[in-house]
Order: structure tokens, then C-alpha cells, then sequence
């Protein structure tokens, strides 16, 4: 679906980003962990065209979305794509509800009462119902960060980008918003992740490991019961040389 | 202090954009109250300096015709109020025997006498602002045909009558306290007693002038009272010196008052916006100065610190403004400098802008002062999460049947939730539709010959006035046989103004200055009543029914040649000649009471009225014939060219204050809203989207706030407009507007400098983020 091919992306002097690839398939739930500052936001903006890259291309459905201009983007973004922000980020000037259709009704892909009812549906699955009239400051940031995932799946997307989703969020919301995560994935929605959070990395599929804006590692799992473990294994090499190195 | 400064410095870094639009606005607001204030300075000084320096004088009586000077004297000297008198002599010569350039004056209105310098008071200044000497062969000329007719030094003057030629050389260019103003309406030249002596057995007619000073304390209407009842010499006008002040100042206050009227405005308007930007620009600091609160820095610090910031900005602007003021004030000033000179108090051209700039100052720094202590205020946190910002703004809903123009429906929604935002933005485009559109009305309602109605006159084609002669009778009646026979004169109507007493408020008796005639064939409009049916009415000019205290219905005591005639005032109307102070009434003055016969007529429908003027000119020789417009244009010329100049830099200052107003707005608020920009660019909108919206909620504030101002310019400037000119007689006047220029035109390329600043000035959302939202 998405293949990554040696993006490199520098800022003035600095390199953000060094030869990275790798490939997102279709029903992916791919997680990239690493260090702080070690360039994975940078990294999921720019597979996701929110951000230039300085060299390589994404090439998301065989499409070179790196030669896109910035409207071009928009569109495609809109469509395609749907994301999801540490800090729930929402148009205060809109009720929760307003908020979640906004996508839907600029992109017109569906009638406007298709999309209400798509976003009530969506409300529904995240168990938000009930809060669709409220002030995004009158909800609790749970609410707000599934209120956030409806928002990003009302234009049904091909792929979920999120970035630290659970960053912001106590242990109760963070558990609901990886069980949403986690029935999406199942029912075939393609979502790539960006966290510092063991327990998020353990649903994901394949995680990747940033350092220093490189590929340091990454490895598929299994579907298995002690996933959680396997990946707590498997990072335990990193961080203490992280750890060491900081 | 060093590290104050440092901090400054990278403040100054970090907001270029801003700083600098404050920057300019500080200098802007500078530059006007030093401006004005200059001008005002100027102005003082010159028509004071003037006034001090020729000593006009207090009361004068112009005479055609023989006097008694032994009689003159004793009346003199009867009266102890009197401190001093002259008799001026003065040569009239007639406008088409005055050759300038190959061209004769015959197109001017003034009338024209010939002068030597006087000795006493009253005298004609050079431009050095000394008394102006001039030798034989020489010729000093006013200084309003230097500016109309463009005459200088150097020129030459030629007279000419049958055989007979003069030539004068300009030797000076002449100040005269008395008759500099072109409401006034005879123009003194000054020439050698030889070359007068010379010229007067080729040509001209004699004219006395009687002029007093008078002792402090003493009232020019006693003196107009007892010297007509004492039968002194009076056939002419007679003028007080406060009327030719006011005419004086009239010429150049009307200019220096809208001026300042414009800064002063403006000032408000900047010290608006000041405080807004200072709020705005304060609110986007909340975070550091919560942050430099919870380490400890101590509050008095952290006010200094942003107060250094603005006291830097608004003590350079000072300088600046007060500098660019100088040959901003000058060059509007450039008029009443002609015309009177730089004045004995030039003192206040540079007083009055340092305490105006020193005062604009203060405000600031005292506006920074107490915003700053208000923010300091609140608590670490509460500065920190900017929860104030956060209490302000409402909710907008997206229409159910979905967003068919996406960008229209998100900006007005967002417009409904934010106008606060928007409102100093408002207030600066209402301001700068009515600041453009004021003077500019007001130049097409002085500039067009339905004006005449003002002048205590309905519009006609020509008007012909037959004065200074004492064969009056003669030459109407030869005019009137003329213009009887003439198929292209559609109709006229003559009027004879002579002069009657009228008792005023307080009982005494004044003279005012009635015209008597058909006032149906050329029907004014009135601002109360109707003009006068009969014998028994009086119609009275707005400021002599003010002054005494008349209204339609009332009865008036009136004397004519010693017979108490009791009128009802049966209408009131507009006037600005003669002091605005005149009457209508059907009263049968004697051939030698008459004062002057004015005809006014128009021509049928095809008839050039300019060739007509120069036909009838050249058959009426002895007739001064003016067309209507061109009356009232050389009557306000002088007031007509200021208010271009006001006009030009009303619309230059309007639309440079439009841009810079909007640049700021726009900085102030993408960076207030950056959030929302990088969230909705996060969600697909692109960056043409997001400006767009921008742009439609600027330019939908300022279409609204154009009608807004344009309405107010019409409604509020005829008040304006009519308190300016209720000074010289008029109450109520319609604004009279140009459509294409003033409902097309002007919002057209208001809202096309907008659009363009909005398109350079929203360039900035492209670096809004979404990952600057997201602390890693």
C-alpha cells in the first residue's frame, strides 16, 4: 500500500531523516518507536505529505505522493488518509460533533446526511454518544481522543496515521482508545503509529526502531497471547544502549 | 540595563513583521498629531503676524463719488473711540484694461484698485512679511493673482485705455491683511504716487476707502451707526475688520481645521489600534511571561522589560513623526504661508508638535503600562494555558444540508464567533471610507454651481453686476434694454441691494444689506418660510435671524430713509456673502440708495453660457458679467485648491493606514489562530482554502464597513460640513456626491488595496504545522 523508498529529509544542517525504506501493506498495523528527537513524527508526516522530504519518494497505492503539490496533497490527505494527534487537536469554534463531520462534508464524497449518520455510527462504536452538542473543553481527553479517531475515520481512509494517540491520556482512556485501535485493525483498516508506549507498540504488527533518524531495527510479530513480552524483549537491546548513549 | 536591552534586541528579531507595522503606525500617529499641530501653529502665527505687522483696519467704508474731508475730520475727532483714521485713495480700473501675459483680467471677478502704500496702518506687506516700497515703474500685485494667474517678480503689468499704455514692472509680490482672502472680493495693487497721479488722468475711477482703528473696548457697530447717521461718505461697502478676519481665516482655517479634524481622528484611531496590537502582542507572550514568573523573575522586571520594548518603539517613533511633520505641516501649510508668511510666533510650529508628540507619547506609555500590569496579574498557570483567550470565543454550527461553499461557510462562522477580533480592523476601514469620501464630497459640493444657493443666490447661467459707478440707473437701464432684445436670454430678473436699519436684539439700530426684487423668477430655496409675497415681508439670511433672534412669523422693525417700516419675517435662507449677514424685501430704494444692481439670467437650452459671458462682456463694457459657476468657483478657489490637497492625502493616508492595519491584523491573528491553521490543514484543507477564508472575513468587514462609512460621510459629514460652514452662514447643506467616484470607484479600490495586502499578508499560513502543535 505505502512503500517507503530512501526518504531522507535535513533541516539547514541537520539530518532529520538518513536513507529510510520500508513498506506499509494493506491491513498493516505498523508502530515506530525510538528515542526522543530521533525523527519519528517527522518521519510519519513525511510518509503522510505533511511534510516535504528532502530526498527518496513515498509511493502510496503506486502513486509518488512526494511530487505532490500542496493542494494536490490536501485533497489526497482528505481522502485517503486519516489522523490522529497526541493532543487532540479540534477546531474550538466547533461542537464535538461539528468537529468529527468537518472532514466529510469539505471532501463530499458522501451526502451530508450520510455523513451525519456516519459520524453518530462512529460516535456509537467509540462510545461517545451523548457528548456530540458539547464544547471540545467540556469533555475529558479520552473522549476528546476518540472523538478524534471518529474525525479521522468519517471519510472511511485507506490508512490511519496516529501519533502518540494515547500521549496525553490517563491508563482508563488509554486502554479504550488501543481497543478501538485494535478492532479497527481487525476489521481490515490500515494504521501506523508513532509511541513511546510499550502496551500501543504490542498491537501493532510490525514495529519499527528509530535511531538518530535511521532504521535501527524492525521486526514483525506474531499474533500471539504474550506479544507484549516479545516486544518488551525485544526492545530491552535499545533502550539500555539508548539509555547508555543519553 | 544591558541585558534589558539585549532582550529587546531579540524580541525585535523574532517579530520583524509586527514590530515593524507598529513601528510605522507609531510614526503614522506621530506624524499626524505633530502634523496638525504644526499646521495650527503655522496657522496662528501667520494670520497673527499678519494682523500685527499690516494693522488692518477695524472698520472701513468704501465711497464712490465726492466727500467732504473737512466733514470727515470733524467726525473724527467728535468721536473719542475713534484712535485712527485715513482715506484711502484707490483707482479702480476695469478688469479688461489690466493686460497680463497678452491675456486681459477680464475673466476674474475681483475688482481691481490701484494703491500707494499707506502710512499709518493698513499697509501692504511684501513677501519678507516688510512694508512693501515700490518705485515708478513698478507694481506690487496681490498675492492671490500670483497664485491664480501664476505672477512673479519680474513680470510686467500693462494698462491700457483708447491711446494710452503703462507698463509696470513686478517689482513685489503683495500681503494685504484686508483683502488677501479670495471671499473678499477687490484686490489691491500698490504703485508709485506718480505712476498713480499718471494713470489716473488717462483712466480708472476714483474709490475711498475710510479707515479706522479703533480704541480697545470700542464696537464697530457704534461706529457704523453714528457714521451713517452722521451722512459721512458711504456709497459702497462697508466692512468690518472681524468680517475680513473671518473672510482671512475662513480662506485658511476651513483647510487647517479639517486637517486636524482628520488627525485627531486619526490619533484615536491609532491609539485604538495601539492597544489592540499591544493586547494581542501581550497575549502571545503570556507564555513567557508565565514562564519567567514561575522561575522567579521578579514582576517589576518582566514590566520593565516589555515597557522598554514600547518605549524604545514609541520615543523613535516621536522623533521620526516630529521630524517628517515638518514638511508634512509645510506643505499644508504652503497656502496660508503664501498668503500671510511664516508670522511673529514661529515659536509654535515647533512647540505645538513637541507637546503633541510628547503627549501621544505618555498615552502609550501609560496604555503599555497598564496592559502589562494587567496580565502580570494572573497567575503562572493562567498565563501559561492562555485561559483567557480561551473564555472569549462561542460556537458556530455547520448548516445540516452540508458545506456547499466550504470556505464562505467556515469564515463566516468563524467571523460570528471571533468579530471581536475584527472589531478594531472595522472601526480603522469605517474610518478610512469616511475619511475618503468627507473631503471629497465636500470638494464636489463647493466645486458645483448649485453652491450658488448658499450664497443667498438660486442657480442661474450669468449673473451681471452694475456697481462703482454713479450713472447706476443708466447702465441697468441700458443692460436691461439689451438683454429685453436678446433671443438667447431666456429669462432674467434684477435686483437692487441698498442698505436699510434694523433694529436688533438688544434695540439698537445696525444696517444690513437687503436685496429687492422678483425673487420668483429665480426662486431660492429656503430653509424655513418662503421668499417675500409682499411689501409687508422680509426674508433674513440663517446668521441674521440667529443673531437676532428671529423665526418666520416675527415682526421686524426696520427704517428706511428715517420711515419706521414694520415687517414679518417670512422665510429664512442661506447666505455666506457679505458676512452671511442680508435681507429680502421689497423696498422701494432710491436710484441713490441703490448700492449696486445685480442681474442674474439664464440662456435658452444650446447657448454656450461661456461664449454668451464673452458676447455679452464685449456689448456690456461698463458691466462686470460673470458665468454662475465660474462665480462661485474664483469666490472658493482658494478653499477648492486646499481641499484637492486634503482630498489627495486623505486618500493616500486612508489607504496606507488600510494596508497597514490589515498586515497586522492578519500577523496578529494567523499567529493567534495558528492551532486552528495547522489542525485544518492536518484534516485536508489546503493553504488557498485557509487564506481564502481569511480574506473572505477581511473583505467582508471592510464591504460592510464601507457602507458604513460611506453612509456616515453623507449623513455625518453634511453636519460637519454644515458646522463648518455655519460660521459664514450656513445651517443646513446637502452633501452633494459623486456616485461613480464615491459609491463605485473609491470601495472598489479599498477593496482591491485589500484584497492585494491580504494575499501578501496571508502568505504565512504556509508555515503553520501541525507538528509545531505537538510537544514530542
Amino acid at each position: 500500500m505505502i512503500k517507503v523508498e530512501q526518504i531522507s529529509k535535513s533541516f539547514k544542517d541537520t539530518q532529520i531523516l538518513h536513507d529510510i525504506s520500508f513498506e506499509i501493506k494493506k491491513g498493516d498495523f505498523v508502530a515506530v518507536m525510538g528515542p526522543s528527537g530521533s525523527g519519528k513524527s517527522t518521519l510519519l508526516y513525511s510518509i503522510s505529505g505533511m511534510d516535504s522530504i528532502s530526498d527518496g519518494r513515498v509511493l502510496f497505492e503506486e502513486i509518488n505522493i512526494s511530487e505532490m503539490q500542496e493542494d494536490e496533497l490536501s485533497g489526497f490527505r482528505l481522502t485517503k488518509m486519516g489522523f490522529v494527534f497526541q493532543n487532540a487537536q479540534m477546531l474550538k469554534n466547533l461542537s464535538v460533533f461539528d468537529n468529527i463531520t468537518l472532514p466529510g462534508l469539505v471532501a463530499k464524497k458522501q451526502s451530508a446526511d450520510d455523513i451525519r449518520k456516519r459520524a453518530s455510527g462512529l460516535m456509537k462504536r467509540m462510545e461517545i454518544e451523548g457528548i456530540e452538542e458539547r464544547d471540545i473543553r467540556e469533555v475529558s481527553g479520552g473522549q476528546l481522543q476518540r472523538a478524534s479517531i471518529c474525525r479521522a475515520m468519517i471519510n472511511n481512509p485507506e490508512i490511519l496515521f496516529l501519533d502518540e494517540p494515547t500521549g496525553a491520556l490517563n491508563s482508563g482512556a488509554t486502554d479504550q482508545v488501543l481497543a478501538i485501535l485494535e478492532d479497527l485493525n481487525r476489521d481490515g483498516m490500515t494504521i501506523m503509529t508513532v509511541t513511546h508506549d510499550q502496551r500501543v507498540a504490542a498491537k501493532a504488527r510490525k514495529v519499527i526502531y528509530i535511531r538518530d533518524g535511521q532504521i535501527a531495527a524492525s521486526k514483525e510479530f506474531s499474533v500471539c497471547a504474550d506479544r507484549e513480552r516479545e516486544l518488551d524483549e525485544w526492545l530491552k537491546g535499545f533502550l539500555v544502549f539508548d539509555s547508555v548513549s543519553n | 540595563m544591558k541585558l534589558l536591552l539585549n532582550l529587546v534586541r531579540k524580541d525585535f528579531k523574532r517579530n520583524r513583521v509586527i514590530t515593524t507595522a507598529l513601528a510605522v503606525f507609531l510614526i503614522l500617529s506621530a506624524l499626524l498629531m505633530a502634523g496638525g499641530l504644526r499646521v495650527a501653529g503655522i496657522m496662528i502665527s501667520s494670520l497673527n503676524g499678519l494682523n500685527e505687522l499690516a494693522v488692518p483696519p477695524e472698520y472701513l467704508q468704501m465711497h464712490k463719488g465726492t466727500y467732504d474731508e473737512e466733514a470727515f475730520q470733524n467726525f473724527v475727532e467728535t468721536h473719542d473711540y475713534i484712535k485712527d483714521s485715513q482715506i484711502v485713495k484707490m483707482l479702480d480700473i476695469r478688469n479688461a484694461n489690466i493686460i497680463y501675459q497678452s491675456e486681459t483680467l477680464e475673466n476674474c471677478l475681483m475688482d481691481n484698485g490701484f494703491v500707494i502704500q499707506n502710512e499709518g496702518f493698513d499697509l501692504l506687506l511684501n513677501m519678507d512679511n516688510e512694508i512693501a516700497v515700490v518705485q515708478d515703474g513698478e507694481i506690487g500685485v496681490p498675492v492671490y493673482y500670483a497664485e491664480e494667474l501664476g505672477i512673479q517678480v519680474g513680470d510686467v503689468i500693462t494698462l491700457h485705455e483708447g491711446d494710452y499704455r503703462k507698463e509696470l514692472s513686478v517689482s513685489a509680490i503683495i500681503r494685504d491683511a484686508s483683502m488677501n482672502a479670495a471671499l473678499t472680493s477687490s484686490k489691491r495693487f500698490l504703485i508709485s504716487q506718480a505712476d498713480l497721479n499718471e494713470i489716473s488722468l488717462h483712466m480708472g475711477v476714483w474709490e475711498y476707502c475710510f479707515e479706522f482703528l479703533l480704541e480697545d473696548g470700542s464696537s464697530t457697530a457704534v461706529l457704523e451707526k453714528d457714521y451713517i447717521d452722521a451722512g459721512m461718505p458711504s456709497n459702497g461697502v462697508a466692512v468690518t475688520g472681524s468680517l475680513l478676519s473671518m473672510l482671512n481665516n475662513l480662506s485658511h482655517g476651513l483647510v487647517a481645521f479639517i486637517i486636524i479634524a482628520i488627525s485627531i481622528l486619526l490619533i484615536m484611531i491609532a491609539v485604538l489600534c495601539l492597544s489592540y496590537i499591544i493586547r494581542a502582542t501581550m497575549a502571545e507572550e503570556n507564555y513567557t511571561i508565565g514562564e519567567m514568573k514561575a522561575i522567579g523573575f521578579p514582576g517589576k522586571a518582566i514590566e520593565k522589560l516589555y515597557q522598554m520594548k514600547y518605549i524604545i518603539l514609541v520615543l523613535l517613533a516621536g522623533v521620526i513623526g516630529y521630524l517628517a511633520a515638518i514638511p508634512f505641516g509645510d506643505f499644508f501649510s504652503s497656502s496660508v504661508i503664501m498668503y500671510c508668511g511664516y508670522g511673529t510666533g514661529e515659536w509654535m510650529k515647533w512647540l505645538f508638535p513637541f507637546i503633541g508628540v510628547i503627549l501621544l507619547s505618555l498615552i502609550v506609555m501609560l496604555g503599555c503600562r497598564r496592559i502589562i500590569r494587567r496580565n502580570l496579574k494572573s497567575t503562572v498557570m493562567e498565563l501559561m494555558r492562555g485561559e483567557e483567550k480561551i473564555k472569549r470565543e462561542g460556537h458556530y454550527s455547520l448548516p445540516s444540508a452540508g458545506l456547499k461553499h466550504r470556505n464562505l461557510t467556515i469564515a463566516c462562522g468563524e467571523l460570528k464567533c471571533k468579530w471581536k477580533e475584527y472589531a478594531v480592523i472595522f472601526f480603522v476601514f469605517i474610518f478610512s471610507s469616511f475619511l475618503i469620501l468627507l473631503p471629497m464630497n465636500m470638494k464636489n459640493t463647493i466645486e458645483n454651481p448649485s453652491f450658488i444657493t448658499y450664497m443667498g443666490v438660486a442657480e442661474c447661467d450669468i449673473r451681471i453686476d452694475i456697481q462703482y459707478s454713479e450713472k447706476l440707473a443708466e447702465q441697468k437701464d441700458a443692460v436691461q434694454s439689451y438683454l429685453e432684445n436678446d433671443s438667447e436670454i431666456e429669462k432674467y430678473a434684477i435686483y437692487r441691494n441698498g442698505y436699510v436699519q434694523l433694529q436688533n436684539a438688544d434695540g439698537e439700530w445696525e444696517y444690513i444689506r437687503v436685496e429687492s426684487g422678483d425673487e420668483s423668477v429665480f426662486p431660492l430655496e429656503y430653509l424655513e418660510g418662503n421668499a417675500p409675497d409682499d411689501s409687508k415681508e422680509m426674508a433674513l439670511s440663517y446668521l441674521n435671524a440667529s443673531e437676532l433672534g428671529k423665526e418666520v412669523g416675527d415682526s421686524l422693525r426696520v427704517t428706511y430713509q428715517g420711515e419706521e417700516l414694520l415687517f414679518t419675517v417670512c422665510g429664512i435662507y442661506q447666505d455666506i456673502t457679505y458676512g452671511g449677514k442680508t435681507g429680502k424685501a421689497a423696498i422701494d430704494f432710491e436710484e441713490n440708495d441703490v448700492e449696486v444692481y445685480i442681474i442674474y439670467l439664464d440662456v435658452y437650452d444650446g447657448v454656450a453660457i461661456e461664449e454668451k459671458t464673452d458676447k455679452l462682456r464685449s456689448i456690456l463694457t461698463d458691466s462686470k458679467i460673470t458665468p454662475n459657476s465660474e462665480f462661485v468657483s474664483q469666490t472658493l478657489g482658494g478653499i477648492s485648491d486646499n481641499m484637492s490637497l486634503v482630498e489627495g492625502a486623505a486618500i493616500v493616508i486612508s489607504l496606507l493606514l488600510i494596508v497597514l492595519i490589515t498586515v497586522m491584523i492578519l500577523q496578529l491573528i494567523t499567529a493567534r489562530e495558528h492551532s486552528a491553521i495547522a489542525i485544518k490543514k492536518a484534516i485536508g484543507f489546503a493553504n488557498r482554502d485557509i487564506r481564502i477564508q481569511f480574506g473572505i472575513q477581511i473583505l467582508m468587514i471592510q464591504f460592510v464597513a464601507i457602507v458604513v462609512g460611506t453612509v456616515l460621510a453623507n449623513f455625518l459629514g453634511e453636519v460637519i460640513f454644515g458646522w463648518m460652514l455655519s460660521f459664514m452662514g450656513v445651517s443646513k447643506i446637502t452633501m452633494l456626491v459623486e456616485p461613480v467616484t464615491a459609491y463605485l470607484l473609491c470601495p472598489a479600490a479599498q477593496l482591491l488595496v485589500v484584497f492585494i495586502t491580504v494575499i501578501v499578508g496571508t502568505k504565512v499560513v504556509r508555515n503553520y504545522h501541525i507538528r509545531d502543535q505537538i510537544i514530542e
